[in-house]
């Protein structure tokens, strides 16, 4: 029997679940910054996934992180919501 | 104490790559905690959606020492956490356990009063989206009166258990209720429990939206209501000394309770009931 | 080595302090009381460096107990039948967790109706809980086998359960020889394995799909079974380091020429010698099989004391409705294929029942007319 290599305390490796999202199933919208200077930095401590940072370079969202809730373009200026998908629309 | 949102540490210790639902307000709340908190925290969450988002398989979401405990007894895990950091000489670690609705006032209230009136050097967090998300949302003793869940379709019959009064009246070292929409507000909240030898007490109002019948985007609008509103109060009691520390500009309470699917049936009447208690206990009554 | 005239509560509690256990937490109950009262006034005398948690409920005391055992501490606890029950819960997660903690139970009857007298009954409820179980003839076996439960705990990672019984050995004097502390100390040297450490940040218990949990329980299993090869060399150390008598998986009494076997565990046992003696100046060649680990059940070892004997009787102080005592069937289930080998069990001491020379001579007597027939228990002294 091929056995896996397991802790031996049932444990998982720390942000583990960061390295490997892959939260843009869940998106139907995404947020786009559409002007950086009127984004409020508290939309930071809105997000519930850690996707919308700033840094030197200014405001960055990780789409790898953004399940597309849109607390980020409700609760600040210069995001908006754009949908993922703008192709045609038909019967399913 | 002031919390300035620039100056906080770019580090996320929890939240990127969580399993939950999109606009999570239980998510919201523990990263907003965790940027005060910081590395040096251990935390143990008993069952909920908290404990199950953090973590799966052989990958947490978590970069601090987190443990997913059996429903009852966070308080008493992290009890026996800081007396094994105590003997081994391990200082200035926050150990913190954080529980549901469900999990610190109903099938966890009496680990949760028990460590509170041993006087615990351990911060309890009660995270609050008003009934059973976890297993679909049920009605407990967190779910306000009226209000519409799972398996109660003609809403509840009776008010909200008062977990706050309950903890202020164990005497322990700090109270505190906070809401998500105020994050400097919550986060000076953290600030000061982590500083105390002994218990805290935080009581977050963290809604669901699912539960609560609520778009996702509306997160934090729909709880910035219940505090503007009046019906959430953001206070704390600091070694019993008991300060409003935000002043709502008291708002209707049907711009909170309309926005809301799970009070849908509410009557006039009702929100005119819940109108009279804010506007006495604010002093704004006839 | 001293000599010392102790209670078997206070065996288990001069146990844990010779083991030096880092966090105590327990929730009264009779009659495992008055082990954590001596505890406790170790730790209030300064004589044990070891933080108490003062538990509101049996099932805090072992959820604080599994905290500090996560974080890194040698911890201990103490319990029996209501409180164990309630503990339960705690009790299967952490055996899952793989803590290596140790718990004294002093055996008692469970409710309904309310009893406080001696039985198995509340440890055999814990079964398939993935604990070690370890039962204790006498007041000696608590203290020794309370040591040896640490360093098989340790090494495994897989707790250990210390059955005595209530009053029978919890409130009863004998004599016990105390090992020295610096021997013990070498003996249990402390590795700390914390789970959750500061230092090494790791998600503990996280949900587990069905890719995973499985693997996670066949490994759980397979530590239990190495501890039917550990435990023996155990015993066998710390009856050289101390000059102690400490059987291993099972101790034959006058099983040389046996033809029949008597096989219990707990107090009986030591009762059961005397019936053995007195039966054997008859001219019966009767013997004994001690279980010391009942859990995991250490098959090959009773089958091999076993092998040239027909008819085995089995005394249970305990019944599992509907079925049997649990000892008895776990010899059925053992000897399953081994031909003609008769196995009878007998129900006796319930609730603190009287379980004397004569009771036992009574099951002997009893499941031998009984025949073959295995679906039947002989209840003794109604």
């Amino acid at each position: 029997m091929a056995l896996k290599q397991l802790p031996i305390v049932p444990s998982g490796d720390p942000g583990g679940l960061a390295e490997s999202a892959n939260a843009g199933v869940q998106r139907i919208n995404r947020p786009v910054i559409s002007d950086a200077t009127k984004i409020d930095p508290i939309v930071i401590l809105f997000c519930p996934d850690g996707a919308i940072s700033l840094d030197e370079s200014g405001f960055v969202i990780s789409y790898k992180f953004c399940k597309g809730c849109g607390i980020c373009a409700k609760e600040s200026e210069g995001i908006v919501m754009v949908p993922e998908y703008t192709g045609p629309k038909g019967i399913f | 104490m002031t919390i300035n949102v620039n100056s906080l540490p770019q580090v996320e210790l929890f939240g990127q790559g969580n399993v939950g639902c999109k606009g999570c307000g239980a998510a919201i709340a523990g990263r907003q905690a965790m940027k005060v908190l910081g590395e040096r925290t251990i935390i143990t969450i008993p069952a909920s959606c908290m404990a199950t988002l953090g973590g799966s398989n052989t990958r947490s979401a978590w970069r601090v020492p987190f443990y997913h405990t059996l429903f009852e007894c966070a308080p008493a895990v992290s009890s026996g956490i800081r007396a094994a950091l105590e003997i081994q000489g391990i200082k200035d670690v926050n150990v913190v356990s954080w529980g549901g609705d469900a999990g610190s006032a109903d099938i966890g209230f009496q680990s949760l009063t028990g460590a509170a009136e041993r006087q615990e050097n351990i911060i309890h967090v009660l995270y609050d989206n008003e009934m059973y998300m976890n297993t679909g949302g049920q009605t407990g003793s967190q779910t306000p009166i009226y209000a519409i869940t799972s398996n109660g379709s003609l809403g509840k019959k009776v008010r909200k258990k008062n977990m706050l009064a309950i903890m202020e009246a164990h005497g322990i070292d700090y109270v505190a209720s906070a809401n998500i929409a105020y994050p400097e507000d919550l986060m000076a909240k953290f600030q000061k429990a982590a500083a105390k030898k002994g218990f805290s007490y935080i009581h977050i109002l963290a809604p669901c939206h699912r539960g609560w019948g609520i778009k996702p985007e509306e997160t934090i609008e729909v709880a910035r209501k219940a505090t503007e509103c009046g019906l959430w109060e953001l206070f704390e009691v600091d070694e019993g000394k008991r300060t409003r520390t935000y002043e709502p500009k008291l708002i209707p309470v049907a711009d909170y309770f309309k926005a809301q699917g799970r009070f849908k049936n509410l009557t006039d009447e009702q929100i005119a009931e819940f109108q009279k208690f804010v506007d006495d206990y604010y002093g704004k009554g006839e | 080595m001293n000599k010392v005239l102790i209670t078997g509560s206070e065996a288990a509690a001069l146990g844990a302090k010779l083991a030096k256990i880092e966090v105590l937490s327990y929730y009264p109950i009779t009659p495992a009381f008055p082990a954590m009262e001596r505890l406790s006034k170790y730790i209030d005398d300064g004589e044990l460096n070891c933080k108490f948690i003062r538990a509101e409920s049996d099932h805090s005391a072992l959820a604080a107990v599994l905290g500090g055992s996560l974080a890194g501490a040698r911890s201990y606890t103490v319990t029996n039948s209501q409180g164990l029950l309630l503990m339960t819960e705690v009790v299967y997660h952490v055996a899952g967790l793989r803590q290596p903690i140790v718990m004294g139970v002093a055996n008692r009857a469970l409710s309904a109706p309310h009893s406080r007298f001696p039985e198995h009954g509340d440890v055999v409820s814990q079964s398939a809980s993935g604990w070690i179980q370890l039962f204790c003839e006498n007041n000696q076996d608590i203290l020794d086998n309370t040591i040896q439960a640490f360093r098989i705990a340790e090494e495994l990672r897989v707790p250990v359960m210390v059955n005595y019984e209530g009053y029978l050995q919890s409130h009863t004097l004998e004599e016990v020889f105390v090992p020295e502390q610096s021997k013990v100390d070498a003996f249990l040297p402390l590795k700390r394995q914390p789970a959750l450490d500061i230092n090494n940040p790791r998600g503990v218990n996280t949900v587990t799909s069905p890719d995973f949990y499985p693997y996670y329980k066949f490994n759980q299993n397979e530590a239990m079974l190495e501890s039917l090869n550990l435990i023996p060399k155990v015993a066998a150390e710390y009856n050289q380091e101390f000059g102690a008598n400490s059987c291993g998986l099972i101790e034959c009494y006058q099983m040389e020429d046996a033809e029949h076997a008597i096989v219990a565990m707990g107090s009986i046992v030591g009762t059961a010698r005397i019936l053995v003696d007195n039966l054997r100046k008859e001219g019966r060649k009767i013997g004994l099989i001690k279980v010391k680990v009942w859990r995991p059940f250490p098959v090959k070892a009773i089958l091999e004391a076993l092998q040239n004997v027909s008819f085995v009787t089995v005394l249970d102080k305990n019944i599992v409705f509907g079925v049997g005592g649990a000892l008895a069937t776990d010899l059925k289930a053992a000897a399953y294929g081994r031909g003609e080998m008769v196995i009878n069990g007998a129900i006796l001491g319930l609730g603190g029942g009287k379980c004397g020379v004569e009771e036992i001579n009574a099951a002997v007597m009893e499941t031998e007319s009984a025949g073959s027939d295995k679906n039947k228990s002989v209840w003794i002294g109604l």
